[in-house]
């Protein structure tokens, strides 16, 4: 399993470099849903080859909100919003990559300092943290809103890998309240786009500029 | 009465009244049940204070959920703040049904989603289980999101935006910071199940993995740093505070940003305790005191929208309790002291600010001019919440300040108290001069002056009393609330 392991965290790393090079939304939202079927494999995978309850309702409930209720929402927020691509970030896509590059490094040292001794995988916390890293940055450099959510969901999705990593034993309450909020919190945000795009006739976050000082 | 069953009361009674609220047919209804449920939760609350003070402290859930001084205090400063809320929501909301501007369907919404915030604090007040404290707070980012565009305008939407994105995000930072300290729990009690209970991470503090627990905190500050409003991380409070109705500012202000600094709070005795981390925390608390405080100083003097001006003090008084906590000792006890203080002063100041916006039409200081004249009983209540914010004496929060102080000479932190003072004086000067010209300055209103209402006076005169009495004495029982509390935060320093 070891294998299955580090290929689901390396295609995680993968994903998001490719997400960081990708000006259409709906490539956008198809790679962050398919980061939530590649995480829904995660609790499985560390378990093996028994297979829990716990795991298998905490894989279920990921593939369902993560891979398929996320995209749903943010698609019909893009359709109603009439954003079809990021057009001009505030980095550029090549300088974005690069600074994806310089996050799984970061992410890398950071986790080498660290020093948790962890059991599966070397991989997971420095894929773990380069995913924060990578999500913070999209979610500062994109200007559309529906591009910010996906900043926001790949940066959760950094600490659904992290808390899956250290924690052996997470209650699985925790994890399930987690990912509980984090499904009210796209809603949320997808309703306030809504209703942004109904006043503004625009999802441009950089417009959103009449609140100053 | 079994305690377990009040604790569960605590939180759960505003979730049901929230779902409610939901359905009911009336907006005068809706603001009755808002009141209603503070004023069925405080004999509860206090019960289990004085309950906690004599045992130390209250679990049940199994050990999940927990009031002892800290919480208990909390709890306390939770039901002022939206007790005094919903009474003056009662006014506002009466006036701006009387105009149109608040329909039945927002007033629904508007009401489960206050409830429901409720519902949430009261949870991240009471959860022993950090994670589950960590999703209290998420939960409120989400459920408050909606209050502060109760009124959809474009500046509302605008400050809804960020405030959903920077405290998302900031608050996914504190998450880390819970999992990595998790981590340094479970190593050091391999094979517990109640790795996350705050209970258990205090009994053996000195397990701990040092290195796990210094990153955690920084993670856990930067997070709930960035819902309490600490600079830099305040970017999105003074939009928020702004746009959001009078009561809502009031609630943020009053209470939304000291329930994440609380959580902070649970940390502080922990980090202490680990190996070679003396120092640590309290050092960075003082650190990101001391910024705020300076930050907001600098965007006092240049602000002309008044829920703007207050909400800049808010980031400075979160800052004044961060400096208290780091300093340790007094500085604790003033901390949370002040705590109290600000949250009366603060929601009388909004209240006024708000009530006075509504008649004049505008927050720009500029326009709000002679509110003496103009409302005698709020422009009363917004020159004194000034006069009382700015750290004036003979109010409380000169008496909490003056122990702040006090605290830093202790520790022989001069730099930080002469940085302190001098963003004080700012502020006092800043603050004063705004605060006359607008009681006395300029040419009377031309607008209709409000109406003369009982509650209003009753309102401002219940919070100008709570100021001038704290500032004169504390209560014996809530000096023995606030004394045990202050040990708790501060780890027996």
């Amino acid at each position: 399993m070891r294998h299955a392991l580090d290929f689901v965290l390396v295609t995680l790393v993968l994903t998001d470099l490719v997400l960081l090079g990708s000006s259409r939304l709906t490539a956008c939202i198809r790679l962050v849903a398919a980061q939530g079927v590649l995480l829904a494999f995660l609790p499985l995978a560390l378990t093996w080859p028994e297979l829990e309850v716990a795991a298998m309702a905490l894989a279920a409930s990921t593939l369902l909100v993560k891979g398929v209720a996320f995209p749903l929402v943010l698609e019909r927020a893009m359709r109603d919003a009439r954003a079809r691509r990021e057009i001009e970030p505030f980095v550029g896509y090549t300088p974005s990559l690069l600074v994806g590059l310089g996050m799984l490094g970061a992410g890398t040292w950071l986790a080498d300092r660290l020093s948790a001794d962890v059991v599966r995988s070397p991989l997971m916390v420095p894929v773990a943290l380069s995913m924060i890293l990578t999500g913070l940055f999209f979610v500062i450099s994109r200007k559309k809103a529906v591009s910010q959510v996906l900043g926001y969901l790949v940066l959760e999705n950094g600490t659904y890998v992290l808390g899956i990593s250290l924690l052996s034993e997470t209650p699985f309450l925790v994890e399930l309240g987690m990912l509980l909020d984090v499904f009210v919190a796209v809603f949320v945000m997808g309703i306030a786009i809504f209703q942004i795009n109904r006043e503004f006739d625009h999802i441009d976050v950089d417009q959103l500029d009449s609140l100053k000082g | 009465m079994s305690p377990s069953l009040v604790i569960n009361v605590l939180w759960l009674l505003p979730l049901v009244a929230a779902l409610v609220a939901w359905r009911l047919p009336s907006v005068r209804a809706i603001l009755g049940v808002i009141l209603a449920v503070v004023v069925v939760l405080v004999p509860c609350a206090v019960w289990l204070v004085a309950l906690s003070l004599r045992l130390g402290r209250v679990t049940a859930a199994s050990q999940w959920l927990l009031v002892d001084a800290l919480s208990g205090f909390h709890l306390l400063v939770m039901l002022v703040v939206f007790g005094l809320s919903a009474i003056f929501a009662w006014s506002y909301f009466g006036a701006e049904v009387a105009h149109g501007h608040f329909s039945l369907r927002q007033a629904r919404r508007f009401g489960a989603l206050w409830l429901g915030a409720q519902g949430a604090m009261t949870a991240v007040l009471i959860s022993n289980n950090l994670a589950m404290q960590w999703v209290g707070i998420e939960a409120t980012t989400l459920l408050t999101a909606f209050l502060i565009s109760t009124h959809t305008t474009s500046a509302s939407l605008e400050a809804t935006w960020k405030y959903l994105m920077i405290c998302s995000v900031g608050v996914a930072f504190a998450f880390v910071g819970t999992l990595l300290v998790a981590t340094a729990a479970m190593h050091a009690h391999t094979g517990s199940h109640n790795a996350l209970l705050w209970t258990e991470l205090l009994a053996a503090p000195e397990r701990l993995d040092p290195l796990l627990i210094k990153a955690g905190f920084v993670f856990l500050l930067v997070g709930y740093g960035t819902k309490a409003g600490l600079a830099p991380m305040h970017s999105w409070l003074p939009d928020a505070h702004s746009q959001a109705p009078a009561p809502v500012s009031a609630l943020f202000s009053g209470f939304l940003l000291n329930a994440a600094l609380y959580c902070l709070m649970r940390y502080l005795p922990v980090v202490e305790g680990a190996p070679t981390l003396t120092g640590f925390a309290p050092g960075l608390l003082v650190f990101f005191g001391v910024v705020s405080v300076i930050v907001a100083a600098a965007f006092i003097l240049f602000q002309t929208d008044a829920k703007r001006l207050l909400a800049y003090c808010s980031v400075e008084h979160l800052g004044i309790v961060a400096l208290g906590l780091g300093l340790g000792g007094v500085g604790t006890f003033a901390a949370l002291f002040h705590t109290l203080n600000h949250s009366v002063a603060k929601s009388l100041a909004f209240f006024a600010a708000g009530r006075l916006g509504q008649t004049y039409g505008t927050h720009d200081m500029n326009k709000l001019t002679r509110t003496l004249h103009h409302s005698p009983v709020w422009g009363t209540g917004l020159f004194v919440s000034l006069l009382a914010l700015v750290g004036a004496a003979p109010f409380a929060l000169f008496m909490s300040e003056l122990q702040v102080v006090m605290a830093a000479s202790h520790r022989h932190a001069y730099w930080t108290l002469g940085l302190f003072l001098a963003g004080a004086a700012v502020v006092f000067v800043g603050m004063l001069r705004r605060a006359i010209a607008m009681a006395w300055g300029g040419a009377a209103a031309a607008t209709p002056r409000p109406g003369f209402a009982l509650l209003d006076l009753g309102l401002v005169l219940l919070c100008v009393a709570a100021l001038v009495t704290l500032g004169l004495f504390i209560p014996p029982g809530l000096n023995e609330t606030l004394v045990a509390a202050a040990r708790i935060a501060g780890g027996g320093r």
